[in-house]
């Protein structure tokens, strides 16, 4: 349960532009709310925040155009 | 041993492939792109698979999920498979939703015990529901996937090891994260069992972000690097089946020439392999 948790948080801040702000505003708070494991916590809060931004990018133009 | 190379079939290459079957042994077609399409686009796909061997490409199953794939989508996968008989059909290692929320493309998931069960579950259940195991991809990421305690050869490996599927190993994807996460890719190559190698693909990309924090992007939009040939000349050495080799291109096409040359380099970088293979069995 706790994975598909994992999952879903991620696909979160990588597709939702206001998910992704408030994360990396409190990222603690806001993995804590969604309900991750202590150690989801700790692997989440320390996201390459570069990569983060750039996957998101890449996300975004990915859904407007195709593969 | 006859391995085969082709091309990713897209409209826009449609009329520069069927005019050169002579130089292409097989095409991958997008599987998704047919599922909900007109009875006439089916029908074509079919007579293309009359004309040269077919593999279909899935995109939007997330295999690498410790959530199940929904079985309409399994359906949807079996019935267009039981219409075109492919020589095979694939997937990613992948999650592209989680929680309603759609992904929109291929997200690399944490690699985990919790994804390598759950991957081994959506594999099982693919092959039950289409009759036969997916070829699985490995998947290029812009991010080091939060919560993975193993590296991607490992759980790569664990997956194929305890399911029916067999690797189609991305090269470029390959080449993109070894240089983005700094490992060695010839390494990861050999860590994979080689008996378990049933395809490739190979494609391009470019460098994006800033100068301190770049990363080298898969975007299919460019040609092939000479590092990814070398990689492929590797399979080609430690790959004990015969190979299906599909070069992706999904826009900023060159000629069709063009492409069929970047075909014919990929046949003499697995030809070299093959050699270097003969000569050490001998």
């Amino acid at each position: 349960m706790n994975d598909s948790r994992l999952e879903t948080f991620l696909a979160g801040i990588y597709v939702d532009p206001g998910a992704r702000a408030k994360f990396l505003a409190n990222p603690r708070g806001e993995a804590t709310r969604a309900g991750l494991t202590a150690q989801q916590v700790e692997d989440v809060i320390k996201i390459d925040r570069d990569g983060l931004q750039l996957l998101a990018d890449s996300l975004e133009r990915k859904r407007h155009g195709r593969k | 041993m006859r391995d085969r190379f082709g091309l990713g079939w897209r409209a826009k290459l449609a009329l520069g492939i069927l005019s050169n079957l002579d130089r292409i042994d097989i095409v991958e077609v997008i599987a998704d792109d047919y599922f909900r399409a007109p009875h006439r686009e089916r029908r074509a796909l079919r007579t293309l698979g009359a004309q040269t061997p077919v593999t279909l490409h899935g995109v939007s199953l997330g295999m690498a999920s410790s959530v199940l794939v929904e079985t309409k989508r399994l359906d949807e996968m079996a019935r267009l498979c039981d219409e075109v008989s492919p020589v095979s059909w694939s997937e990613h290692l992948a999650f592209v939703r989680g929680g309603g929320i759609e992904i929109g493309h291929l997200a690399a998931p944490p690699r985990s015990a919790a994804t390598v069960d759950g991957a081994i579950a959506n594999l099982r259940r693919a092959r039950k529901i289409v009759g036969v195991a997916p070829q699985v991809e490995n998947v290029a990421t812009l991010i080091d996937p939060p919560g993975s305690d193993r590296d991607e050869a490992t759980w790569v490996s664990e997956i194929i090891l305890h399911s029916d599927s067999d690797l189609l190993l991305d090269l470029h994807n390959l080449h993109a994260n070894s240089i983005n996460f700094n490992f060695d890719p010839v390494d990861y190559i050999t860590r994979i069992p080689p008996e378990r190698i049933g395809a490739i693909h190979l494609a391009g990309g470019k460098w994006i972000g800033r100068p301190d924090a770049r990363r080298l992007l898969d975007d299919h939009l460019h040609d092939v690097p000479d590092p990814v040939y070398q990689l492929l000349e590797k399979v080609g050495a430690c790959a004990t089946r015969p190979l299906t080799v599909i070069l992706e291109r999904d826009g900023n096409f060159p000629p069709i020439e063009w492409l069929l040359e970047q075909l014919d380099r990929a046949r003499r970088a697995v030809a070299r392999g093959r050699t270097r293979r003969s000569a050490v069995a001998a």
